[in-house]
């Protein structure tokens, strides 16, 4: 489960700005509970942009090597939609079955 | 800088390129890149730059076999590893195949084991050459064995004593006791490597 969705949480961090693989992770290790190996990161991205939902460009960094921005094409846009929508009924339907279990 | 923390950062790159070994090479090269970088951007963070913080980074950084078996995630199923009965077949065979059927039986578990994407280069660089012929070896081993003694009385039919003794064959105790410590080798050394294969390709298919 969680491997589906942590694609849509790329594409939604992207949705807000563009952001480089180290941004990236960083945003994504912030929040509890979603990162259990930082690296996988990295091969997702790839597959992301072979698949279409992202693109990325070269942009020269003041602090290193030249770095990789990536950002959310058309298709990541519409994609991102779809899950949202998606996700919102799925998570009130768990929520209906899980109401007043004990954690 | 610690030579230490370079030493482990450098152990976890060369593992993760051997695991990554099977994709494409551009692919291979450009996602160990992309860590190396991630992980030089990581220890500029860090307060200390010690060993243990090192460790820490690598460890949130993840099992390079984790992030090996993302990189497959999405390929076909057929390229993607698991243990099927094709990897039981090899591992089977490497270790008896050869026994059942001399030496083919053992190839054939060769010819399995490098066909099937469960194991990387490495791990069946091992399976292959730790043992060759896999138990095949003891059984050779117990076959052409240690010759037994044997002896020979000369009984006095008339007082029933003893009058003479010649004994023959026999090997010496120190070439006893070399072939008993051949023998435990070749029989523990093809089973753990299948029990290696076996650890290795379950846990492979259960992070895909």
């Amino acid at each position: 489960m969680r491997r589906g969705t942590l694609e849509y949480c790329v594409l939604a961090l992207l949705d807000e700005d563009e952001r480089y693989g180290f941004d990236l992770v960083k945003g994504l290790a912030e929040v509890d509970g979603m990162v259990t190996s930082e690296g996988t990161i990295y091969p997702l991205l790839g597959r992301l942009r072979r698949d279409g939902l992202v693109e990325s460009t070269w942009r020269e960094s003041t602090s290193g090597p030249p770095r990789r921005y990536y950002r959310l094409t058309e298709s990541g846009r519409t994609a991102l939609a779809a899950f949202v929508r998606e996700w919102s009924r799925f998570r009130d339907a768990v929520d209906h079955f899980l109401e007043g279990k004990a954690p | 800088m610690s030579t230490a923390a370079d030493h482990l950062i450098d152990e976890y790159l060369e593992r993760l390129n051997d695991e990554l070994a099977d994709l494409p090479r551009a692919r291979r090269r450009e996602l160990v890149r992309e860590i190396s970088e991630h992980i030089e951007a990581a220890r500029a963070d860090l307060p200390a730059q010690d060993e243990r913080e090192i460790r820490e980074l690598l460890e949130r950084l993840g099992d390079p076999m984790d992030i090996a078996v993302e990189a497959h995630a999405g390929a076909e199923p057929a390229t993607r590893p698991r243990v099927g009965a094709w990897e039981v077949a090899a591992i089977i065979l490497l270790l008896v195949g050869g026994i059942f059927l001399p030496f083919v039986g053992w190839l054939v578990g060769v010819f399995l084991l490098w066909a099937s994407s469960a194991w990387t280069s490495w791990e069946k660089l091992v399976g292959t050459l730790v043992v060759p012929g896999g138990l095949l070896g003891p059984v050779l081993l117990l076959v052409l064995g240690v010759s037994v003694e044997s002896c020979t009385r000369v009984i006095d039919v008339t007082t029933g004593a003893v009058s003479s003794q010649s004994c023959t064959g026999g090997t010496s105790a120190a070439v006893q006791a070399l072939w008993i410590a051949a023998f435990a080798a070749l029989v523990i050394a093809p089973i753990a490597s299948a029990v290696f294969l076996a650890r290795r390709a379950s846990r492979r298919a259960a992070a895909a």
